[in-house]
């Protein structure tokens, strides 16, 4: 579904992507990890035909970017680094917008806004401007606006900044639903993040991929012999979302407890 | 077309959601209720004085178009060109600081769909304006009655007026569309085609001195001359290719650096 061939991006002196190959299946989620300035988000924008690339190929859904970049845009979702909304908009006419921007057919417009806002749980905000929302919904905001039209291929740059740890927990699990039917491309640099949400991780560094493998394989190469399961990453989020979600302590119990 | 037709529903949303159209509006409408009640005024104090001197040859040749509504919109005119930079500043350099022209670039729409959706939103709104200021033919139509009995407004010269000003503001909004997509700055946008346009309302003043082709050349490249035709009635080639040869640039101009801006 993503093809991608010694791909390399030059910034006048700065290389942000070196020589970069590798290849996405129809349906796989993969994580784009890589510490900050590694080329994760210089490399999505090329695969969304934002930036040309220097030299090499990117395909995308058996386009090529450069080549054919409106018959990419029209198959890819794209949430960029900073969630591109406009602060003097409702989030309702926002994604609206963006759904003829993606001229989606007339009559779907509606109901496509009304489904992708209840998927990401923007629902309830839809008739306030976006400039006096938080972080966290201008973040799922502009996930929402990701998801229009159902693309066969996402490209999610770092889709949880900004989130609480249970809105992270609910974008995850609304990415993990997405696997097989959709691809999916994220980048972060949290590594719980990775384990949780993708099949596959694609490590890169200082804009040359460093390795490329499904979690499990990860694991047996870098630590032999180590047993880890995901419950070992996830703990701390469970005891989070339980102490969140059982509500504020009763006073007496905290009184007691001094 | 579409999603040129999208961009430019967003940008009128987006104007009427913020103070800029309805700011257009006032200083359009206000600027121009003061120039009519002056240039009605002055037309009253005229006539009173052609009629105490019996001077038969100007009451004839004393006409309520060209004395009262060709003066209220070439002093429109001016106006225009000072609302128009605060229209199209921020059409594309807001894009680019809020980092939001990374989503109209990978939607499936060609950069031109995005700037002419966002030209024609911004023409749209100086069109409102343009309509506002036509109440004020509008009026004199009600009362002035001409020698004939027929009414005193001939539409023709009106209409040409009209369609004068709307070439102008096109022009100036493509050379702000322009310089908008050169910068994040929207207030650099905003000066700079404000100084550009005031440079080529004025430049005539350089006409004065000059001789031979100097004073051609500034004559020709001034926006306020080649409005005058228009406001006397009629329709010149050499206006109106003047002004459309600025809208075909502008927007040719601001396709390329849209382009060029991802090369960077």
């Amino acid at each position: 579904m993503i093809e991608v061939s010694n791909l390399t991006k030059r910034y006048r002196d700065l290389t942000a992507v070196d020589d970069l190959s590798f290849t996405v299946g129809k349906g796989e989620v993969v994580g784009f990890l890589g510490p900050n300035g590694a080329g994760k988000s210089t490399t999505m924008r090329i695969l969304t035909g934002f930036l040309p690339a220097t030299s090499g190929t990117a395909r995308v859904a058996g386009f090529d970017v450069f080549e054919a970049p409106l018959e990419v845009k029209r198959r890819v979702g794209y949430l960029p680094e900073n969630p591109p909304v406009y602060v003097d908009l409702t989030v309702r006419s926002y994604l609206r917008f963006c759904a003829e921007l993606k001229q989606l057919p007339a009559r779907t417009v509606r109901s496509e806004v009304d489904r992708v806002a209840a998927r990401t749980r923007v629902d309830e905000v839809m008739d306030r401007v976006i400039g006096n929302l938080s972080k966290g919904f201008r973040q799922r905001v502009g996930l929402a606006q990701a998801l229009l039209g159902d693309p066969e291929v996402l490209v999610l740059d770092e889709p949880t900044v900004g989130l609480d740890p249970l809105q992270i927990r609910e974008v995850r699990e609304l990415i993990r639903s997405l696997a097989g039917k959709h691809t999916v491309i994220l980048s972060t640099h949290i590594l719980p993040e990775v384990a949780m949400t993708c099949e596959k991780v694609l490590v890169v560094n200082r804009g040359r991929l460093v390795d490329y493998d499904t979690l499990g394989g990860l694991i047996d190469k870098h630590l032999p012999g180590r047993k880890v399961t995901l419950d070992d990453i996830a703990f701390l989020e469970e005891i989070y979302g339980k102490l969140v979600n059982a509500g504020p302590a009763p006073r007496a119990a905290a009184q007691e407890a001094r | 077309m579409k999603g040129a037709l999208a961009i430019a529903r967003k940008e009128l949303a987006v104007y009427f959601t913020t103070p800029v159209a309805w700011v257009t509006f006032m200083v359009v409408a206000f600027f121009a209720a003061q120039f009519f009640v002056g240039s009605l005024d002055a037309w009253r104090y005229l006539s009173l004085r052609a009629v105490e001197t019996q001077d038969a040859s100007v009451l004839e040749r004393m006409n309520v178009t060209d004395m009262v509504v060709a003066r209220v919109l070439g002093s429109t005119g001016v106006f225009i060109l000072l609302a128009a930079p605060f229209l199209s500043m921020r059409l594309i350099a807001e894009e680019k600081r809020t980092r939001t022209f990374e989503l109209l670039l990978t939607a499936p729409v060609r950069p031109f769909a995005i700037v002419l959706g966002k030209y024609l939103a911004a023409l749209g709104v100086l069109t409102a304006a343009l309509a506002i200021v036509a109440v004020f033919p509008g009026l004199l139509a009600v009362f002035a009655r001409g020698s004939q009995g027929g009414s005193g407004i001939e539409w023709a010269t009106v209409a040409t007026g009209f369609l004068g000003l709307f070439l102008l503001g096109a022009m100036a909004l493509a050379l702000g569309l322009f310089v908008s997509s050169l910068t994040e700055s929207v207030v650099v946008a905003a000066l700079i085609s404000l100084i550009l346009l005031l440079a080529l309302w004025v430049v005539t003043i350089f006409a004065t001195g000059a001789e031979g082709p100097a004073k051609e050349l500034t004559l020709a490249l001034s926006a306020s001359e080649h409005l005058t035709p228009f406001l006397q009635g009629r329709i010149e080639l050499k206006d109106v290719v003047y002004y459309l040869s600025f809208v075909v640039l502008g927007l040719y101009l601001t396709d390329r650096a849209v382009e060029a801006q991802r090369w960077t």
